[in-house]
């Protein structure tokens, strides 16, 4: 079926009471489902028949915001990790100022803490520009090798 | 390749001859410069300390040269693979850690050296200042690009440890202790500090610059007051000055050898190295880790080049940052 016929299949049926649509012939099969608040399309094409690209990108994106809403919370928020063991230090030196706040916006590649090895010391940069959330470990704090220093919300 | 400065090339011509001496037309051929200019340049030399007599007839002799770290100087019959393959010597640097590090950023190339005369705000830990006046210490940055991940490139401070103390055995037949991880003690007293820098992503290192001070002819009264440790130079402790430029070179060897060990045979032999020039293994400690005391004897080090302390509970802990004292 070519697109421009699907999409007037799905407006066709979205103008009525029909919550569910199944067509089937040699080359394909069709089936549309509504619910209350989204619609659900799935397509279906025989092995032997190219699918129809079009289609599937049109259909993919409806069923996915379906399924993917919960899973955007999830991703709101990303961590730094620490790559080595150490000790975690949010200023460059006791009296100095702290790299980043609570709130703070930094942009990629801003160092954000020191963690410290064996007097190797390791400046943890962003990899994007982020927000600060929250930050996970206190001042001077032990860190294990992976473990998440700042919750972040990238931008 | 950088064209080499003017100053470095009339070096490189005295260091080429047999008898000494330079014709003033030599020098201005080799430069493309006017007899004039040849002049002014042997003016700044003997301003910067160099003796060069001026003998009708038969040109420029070079008498004596101040003991200073030229690259040439540094790098003529070096044997090296890798460390020193460039370096940059400079008059004044804020830290030399702070250049290595930037030249990192700009992507140079593994073994580059940084080396200040004097530097306005030695980098020490957490902020804290390595008094660094011009003309009597070394101040070094190596920067290396170890293909290693991030959480391997710690032990690297071991390296640079074991290299000063066999530089300082080599230079003035004393021998150095460590303590861990990386000061460097004469008779109790610190005569060289260490601090390394790493650029990384989660699992790759961009470079690690090591951040090497060595007090050599420092004299009594150039140490500040309000040292948290006592502290030494060579000259102190030996009774005589001891040539920068002998020592710089020595270093660099013993940092070029131990990092190709490292690369072939990775940290064992170099921590094996490090237990045995660490008067501490078997003795009574006390562990400052940020205001938490540990107390316990020393085993010696983890895999990962951890301090092990067995506490009085029979406990053995992991330090990995912390200074470290005998009880």
């Amino acid at each position: 079926m070519e697109i421009k016929n699907l999409r007037a299949l799905v407006k066709m049926i979205t103008e009525t009471d029909i919550t569910e649509f199944e067509m089937e012939n040699a080359e394909e099969k069709i089936l549309i489902k509504r619910g209350p608040d989204k619609e659900y399309v799935q397509f279906a094409a025989p092995v032997a028949t190219a699918a129809p690209a079009p289609v599937a990108g049109l259909a993919a994106p409806v069923a996915a915001s379906a399924d993917a809403e919960p899973a955007v919370v999830d991703d709101k928020y990303e961590t730094i990790n620490s790559p080595i063991v150490g000790s975690f230090y949010r200023k460059p030196s006791p009296e100095a100022d702290t790299f980043a706040d609570v709130g703070a916006i930094v942009e990629a590649g801003q160092t954000v803490c020191l963690v410290e090895a064996m007097k190797l010391f390791n400046e943890i940069e962003a990899e994007f520009k982020c927000k600060i959330i929250e930050i996970l470990k206190q001042d001077a704090a032990p860190v294990e090798f992976g473990e998440p220093l700042f919750k972040v919300e990238r931008l | 390749m950088k064209t080499p400065a003017p100053r470095e090339t009339i070096l490189s011509l005295f260091s080429q001859t047999p008898d000494g001496f330079v014709s003033g037309e030599r020098i201005s051929n080799e430069l493309g410069v006017s007899r004039t200019a040849v002049w002014k340049h042997i003016r700044n030399l003997r301003q910067a300390g160099y003796q060069i007599e001026a003998i009708p007839s038969r040109g420029y002799q070079l008498q004596q040269s101040p003991d200073v770290l030229m690259p040439e100087a540094i790098q003529s019959g070096l044997e090296c693979q890798l460390v020193g393959s460039r370096i940059l010597s400079l008059d004044e640097a804020d830290s030399t850690n702070l250049q290595a590090c930037r030249l990192g950023d700009e992507g140079a190339d593994d073994g580059l050296v940084v080396i200040a005369d004097r530097q306005s705000s030695g980098k020490g830990r957490l902020g804290r200042q390595w008094e660094s006046p011009g003309g009597v210490n070394l101040y070094a940055s190596i920067l290396l690009r170890p293909p290693v991940l991030p959480f391997e490139a710690p032990k690297l401070t071991f390296l640079s440890a074991v290299a000063v103390c066999r530089a300082i055995k080599n230079c003035t037949g004393l021998q150095p202790t460590v303590k861990w991880p990386n000061d460097i003690l004469l008779n109790g007293a610190k005569v060289a500090g260490l601090l390394n820098e790493m650029s990384s992503e989660t699992d790759q290192v961009h470079y690690v610059v090591l951040g090497i001070g060595v007090n050599l002819n420092m004299r009594l009264e150039q140490f500040p007051d309000e040292l948290r440790y006592p502290a030494t130079s060579l000259a102190i402790a030996t009774g005589k000055a001891v040539s920068r430029l002998a020592f710089t070179r020595s270093l660099l060897q013993e940092l070029d050898a131990l990092y190709q060990i490292y690369l072939e045979q990775g940290s064992v032999p170099i921590f094996a190295a490090w237990t045995e020039l660490c008067g501490l293994t078997g003795k009574e400690v006390q562990v400052d880790c940020n205001n938490l005391l540990i107390e316990g004897t020393m085993v010696g080090l983890g895999d990962d080049g951890a301090l092990l302390v067995r506490t009085s509970a029979g406990k053995i802990e992991s330090i990995y940052a912390g200074d470290v004292r005998p009880v």
